[in-house]
């Protein structure tokens, strides 16, 4: 690592005060991004702003039928919330696959949807669930705000305050972990939410994204056979030494129809 | 610099630091904790594992820093501390023994503390659940058998 | 009693000792700065501005460890090559000076106060390559035109071995009803132990003394290559090691940047240690495997081999290791034949130079190249002539009653009882239920295949006596002394156990000190799976020895004629009556004395030993995802007698796993145009987790060998000489239903999934050679 200062801010102006003031600085949340890339010099803050101390960061509550969960909640706090579990299960059911033991008592979600890593999970089901991500300056409708491979609408030194989830009628999530990293190589994040299908794809693409050609034959008929035989164009997929693209289209559609096996065997998904 | 004030197996301590220094870095250098293993640099292997705050995270991706004020427990501070001559081991580290779920030792102080972890939040777990939850922690020598045999035997111990 | 091993304690505590755990007064940490491309000429190294950074104390390039003295790491072969021909061995430098020649090569070495401060400094150091085009596979560095690696090395082959009778296969070929061959990659890999490897070393200016903390497998062959590369005198080199995190081969030489940290612990005046990061240890270890192969078998009408013809293309990296060409020949040419009557045999194996890290040991050394080469072979020539796995098998074993065998190639097998330990494996691992078991997976959507190995090993002889010593302590202890140092083979259990047997006395007063710089031994590192033949031999003898002496003493206490002494379980009695002495009150009364008439030196020489088995695979495929599972593995071994049935049963455990990791995705992969390494972390290099090995049954047939006084025959490897062909045997019994026609390791999902597809779209050999 190179030398950084590390900053505890007590609120969250003075958080978005010091990211704004020093240019090289950034957010540190759970840090199992961030802390490994600095290990790698691969990236060199001059400042650190840890915001895990911030109560305005904190939280996982039902508010006005809107599951409400605090940036700074840690993913094993969402997947074992009561509240989560109960309003929302396969949003718990993802937060209970995320990496591995250690990196779910630090991880964060805001940490992880800020970072928007084309492998997370979070992504999938904040786009698959329509859900708005609130920040300290305005609030973003999820489809305005993954713009691709660690891209995002967050402006310089604006931090997410919560994501808000609106409670679906059935949500499942099933993902294909990478066999060295536990990342997911594919993971696919399926809502009926209001009567509307969507499908989020994380994993396979160069940033999260929506099959929409699975949204409208599920929402024509919301059943397995109505996605068995669509094809996942993999022209924009990523590939690596690992698989094609065409390896990654196929685990969209087997992915889907994973989770669509899971809504399945529950109503509300798990 | 910073001075980190933490309480590391029950003793209060407080170092010096750059603000770079990562929290396996200070248990093993500056309090010479050397139970803390580094296996590698991506955070993959879980060799570096202890409790912060009662949880399991792996040492060498906190920032000694983020643990300021926190309570971390090694696999030095493991065993009862109501054994002055420290014969008695803790039911996890006696279970790896008697399974043979140890070779060459090295991950092992990791692997033992992400296991007092798992059983803490899962206390009789099935094979899944094991393997699940040893999802953080690599293992080179055992191929994992005998790890899966200590940790039902562990759990079975601790439920006693 | 409940199985406990006398590492134990330390080790569950956190107690152990490795090389990163060792701290000095004064100490300084170093750095290196390693090549960032696979092959360049050196147009200049700056390390001004690296040497005035705060905190820097010693900086070393390759002007350096020249000013000192340094030579070549050493390499050399273990039988001549064909035609008599002998090795071209490439200059090896400690530190890169005019070519890099694989990413990851050491160019300059930064001792500073704390490991940051010398990571700092390297980056700080410039330097100006010019780029050479790179030949990063063996085929490619072989063919016309390739890049020359090293000057007097042209068209990049080391060596090319020839083992067997090239005439006698010819004339076999020529008769033979029927032909089958088969081409396979046995792919890289890097053997990660989860130890990484460092280096701490001291020096003593007032007596030349070096003291070298490092991860070994054992002191003697780390010291010898230490000396011939860095020219100190053998006397003050002493190598101190007490726990070791694992080796699997890669252990066993003494990597260049340990002699590098002796020259800057000398230069710098106070002790250094370098701890190497993964990201390095994916660099700079040895891999292994990483052969191309082509395999022939010629039968007669009847399905018997009339002769096996080997071709084997080995990618050595880009200079030959200590150990590489021993892996490279000698398994090969021990087991040729495998477990098999095959009348004539050949093998020729070509070493060729690679853009790339070298290859060395990693379990099975050679063992798993061979029987994954041969097993592959029965089973393709099992399905081109239709005739069943097992069957074919059974019509080519050795026959027990032809025991001891002589091989093709004049080498021989003492003892093995090959009918019986297939007949066990195969009701073990109900092969005839396996039909039932398929239908039902089939019915799942699911394709299920069952694959056998009947292999055998060569287990390492030694390149000298192993000795031990005894050493009795004042209050009761015994501190056994020996060279092959344990990374995890239980040695300290295995050798209490066995003295303990023997001398009446408990484990618990036994206590193992490898590695310790003050007593030094002849003896041989562990490896080839030859310890307990080798060392445990030996420790009979000195157990014997130790008796002996007990029994003149015995005498004298008893006043009787020592011929008349008998002992049994730790007590020598005058034959015939209740007159005795333990042997404890007399190591009590004797040993603490100023002749410590108790401490003893003993040795044994034992040559290779045969260990053999069949395991049984049976593996299920999603060909949705192409992920493969093991469901039942069954491993039946003649490991000979069996000390400790636990430790036995557990290194059977990691060494199928490691089999398994690789046949279902390690694979070290190099970029072919550029020779960067792709695969340099946990991240991208699969390793085994705890999951999907079910239903792992070992068991054993022991045939006690002649050829050593315990009966013992290796066990460390067996696990991944078997399972490799097992495992692939396995998947592809189960993919050959949807035409999947050839395969080569690894069996990632994406190549799984990409061999059905394919298949199905009429080419059946789309993921062969990866």
């Amino acid at each position: 690592m190179y030398e950084f200062t590390y900053i505890k801010p007590g609120s969250l102006p003075e958080a978005s005060d010091l990211l704004t003031r020093h240019e090289g600085a950034k957010p540190l949340s759970g840090g199992m991004t961030l802390i490994p890339t600095l290990k790698q010099r691969l990236s060199q803050p001059s400042h650190l702003v840890d915001l895990t101390g911030l109560a305005a960061l904190k939280g996982i509550a039902l508010v006005e039928g809107r599951l409400e969960i605090g940036a700074a909640t840690r993913h094993v706090e969402v997947a074992t919330s009561t509240v989560v579990r109960e309003s929302l299960p396969a949003l718990a059911a993802l937060a209970a696959g995320i990496g591995d033991p250690q990196v779910r008592n630090r991880g964060t979600m805001g940490g992880s949807v800020a970072n928007n890593d084309p492998a997370a999970d979070y992504p999938s089901a904040v786009l698959g669930l329509a859900a708005t991500v609130h920040t300290d300056r305005r609030s973003i409708a999820a489809d305005d705000f993954f713009q691709g491979m660690f891209a995002t609408a967050l402006e310089p030194g604006e931090l997410i305050t919560r994501i808000s989830f609106p409670l679906p009628e059935r949500a499942a999530y099933a993902k294909f972990p990478h066999p060295a990293s536990g990342y997911a190589m594919t993971g696919v994040f399926i809502a009926v939410t209001g009567g509307v299908v969507r499908v989020a794809v994380t994993g396979a693409g160069p940033g999260v994204f929506r099959w929409t050609d699975a949204e409208a034959a599920l929402q024509a008929s919301f059943s397995p056979a109505a996605i068995a035989g669509l094809e996942v164009d993999a022209t924009d997929l990523n590939a690596d030494i690992h698989a094609p693209a065409a390896y990654r289209a196929n685990l969209v559609r087997v992915m889907a129809l994973r989770a669509l096996e899971t809504l399945q065997t529950s109503s509300k998904g798990q | 610099m910073s001075q980190v004030s933490l309480t590391v197996n029950g003793k209060a301590v407080s170092v010096d630091v750059e603000d770079r220094t990562l929290l396996s870095s200070v248990l093993r250098e500056n309090l010479g904790l050397t139970g803390t293993h580094i296996g590698c640099d991506t955070s993959q292997c879980g060799a570096c594992t202890v409790h912060l705050d009662g949880r399991v995270v792996k040492s060498c991706t906190v920032l000694a820093v983020q643990a300021a004020g926190s309570d971390v427990m090694t696999i030095e501070g493991l065993a009862p501390s109501h054994d002055p001559s420290g014969a008695t081991l803790h039911p996890v580290q006696q279970a790896f023994s008697e399974c043979h779920a140890l070779q060459c030792g090295f991950c092992t102080p990791g692997m033992i503390m992400a296991v007092t972890g798992l059983l803490k939040d899962t206390p009789d777990p099935d094979e899944q659940q094991i393997i699940h939850g040893l999802e953080g922690n690599l293992c080179r020598c055992t191929g994992y058998v005998n790890i899966v045999k200590a940790v039902k035997q562990a759990a079975s111990a601790l439920r006693a | 009693m409940t199985f406990s091993r006398l590492e134990d304690r330390r080790l569950v505590t956190g107690a152990g000792r490795y090389v990163s755990d060792w701290n000095f007064p004064g100490q300084l940490h170093a750095a290196f700065l390693r090549a960032d491309r696979a092959h360049a000429r050196i147009v200049s190294i700056n390390t001004e501005a690296a040497r005035a950074m705060p905190g820097v104390r010693v900086v070393l390039t390759a002007a350096d460890t020249a000013a000192a003295g340094f030579r070549s790491l050493p390499c050399a072969a273990p039988i001549p090559g064909k035609g008599g021909s002998a090795l071209l061995k490439p200059e090896r430098p400690v530190l890169a000076g005019d070519v890099v020649r694989f990413v990851g090569e050491c160019v300059a070495c930064v001792v500073a106060e704390t490991a940051i401060a010398a990571q700092d400094a390297v980056e700080a150091i410039i330097v100006e390559y010019e780029d050479l085009p790179v030949a990063m596979t063996a085929e490619a560095a072989v063919a016309p035109g390739a890049p020359q690696l090293h000057p007097g090395i042209p068209g990049n082959v080391a060596i090319e071995f020839e083992t067997g009778d090239p005439a006698a296969v010819a004339a076999a070929f020529e008769g033979a009803a029927h032909v089958v061959s088969l081409d396979l990659h046995n792919q890289r890999v890097v053997g990660s132990p989860m130890e990484p490897k460092g280096c701490l070393a001291r020096h003593d200016a007032s007596t030349g003394d070096y003291f070298v903390h490092v991860c070994t497998q054992g002191t003697t062959g780390m010291r010898a290559q230490l000396v011939a590369t860095t020219g100190v005198p053998d006397e003050h080199v002493h190598i101190v090691a007490e726990d070791v995190g694992g080796g699997f081969g890669l252990r066993f030489n003494a990597y260049p940047e340990y002699s590098a940290i002796m020259l800057a612990a000398r230069l710098a005046g106070a002790p250094v240690r370098w701890v190497a990061s993964r990201s390095e240890v994916f660099l700079s270890d040895e891999h292994a495997r990483g052969v191309t192969s082509r395999g022939e078998v010629a039968l007669d009408a009847e399905g018997h081999f009339l002769a096996f013809r080997f071709n084997f293309l080995n990618d050595m990296g880009a200079y030959i290791a200590p150990t590489g060409p021993v892996v490279a020949v000698l398994s090969i040419r021990a087991c040729l034949a495998g477990v098999y009557r095959v009348p004539a045999a050949v093998a020729n194996v070509r070493l060729a130079l690679t853009n790339s890290v070298p290859m060395a040991a990693y379990r099975g050394a050679g063992r798993p190249v061979i029987s994954y080469m041969i097993e592959r072979l029965v089973d393709q020539a099992a399905t081109d002539l239709g005739i069943d796995p097992v069957e074919l098998r059974r019509r080519n074993l050795i026959p027990t009653a032809a025991m001891p065998w002589k091989t093709v190639n004049g080498l021989g097998y003492d003892s093995g009882d090959f009918p019986a330990v297939l007949d066990k494996a195969l009701g073990l691992s109900d092969w005839n239920g396996f039909s039932a078991r398929r239908a039902e997976a089939g019915a799942r959507g699911m394709l299920r295949g069952i694959g056998i190995a009947t292999f055998i090993e060569s287990t390492g002889g030694g390149a000298s006596p192993d000795e031990v010593e005894a050493r009795f302590g004042d209050h009761g202890e015994i501190t056994i002394h020996a060279v092959s140092h344990s990374h995890g083979q239980s040695h300290e259990t295995a050798y209490a156990e066995l003295l303990a047997s023997v001398l009446g006395l408990p484990r618990e007063r036994f206590r193992l000190r490898n590695g310790d710089p003050g007593v030094r031994l002849a003896g041989n590192p562990t490896g080839g799976s030859r310890t307990m033949h080798g060392v445990g031999s030996a420790l009979r003898v000195l157990a014997d020895d130790i008796i002996a002496k007990g029994r003149e003493l015995a005498a004298r206490a008893l006043e009787a004629a020592s011929a008349d002494i008998e002992f049994d379980n730790g007590v020598f009695r005058i034959a015939g009556t209740d007159r005795s002495v333990s042997l404890d009150a007399l190591i009590e009364r004797h040993a603490a004395g100023p002749e410590r008439v108790f401490d003893t030196r003993s040795s044994a020489r034992t040559g290779s030993t045969f260990p053999n088995g069949c395991h049984v695979a049976e593996v299920e495929i999603d060909p949705a995802t192409g992920v493969v599972s093991i469901e039942r593995y069954t491993a039946v071994d003649d490991a000979g007698n069996l000390l400790n049935p636990t430790i036995v049963a557990g290194q059977m455990h990691g060494a199928i796993v490691q089999g398994a990791g690789q046949v279902l995705g390690e694979h070290a992969i190099y970029d072919l145009e550029t020779g960067q390494f792709l695969t340099g972390s946990f991240m991208d290099y699969a390793m085994p987790k705890a999951v999907n090995v079910h239903g792992l049954t070992i068991a054993d047939h022991p045939v006690p060998t002649p050829t050593n006084l315990l009966g013992v025959k290796g066990v460390g490897e067996a696990g991944v000489t078997g399972s490799l062909p097992a495992l692939m045997n396995a998947i592809l019994a189960a993919l050959r239903p949807v035409g999947v026609t050839h395969f080569d390791m690894p069996a990632t999902p994406a190549r799984v999934w990409g061999a059905v597809g394919a298949a199905r779209a009429g080419d059946g050999r789309r993921f062969a050679h990866a």
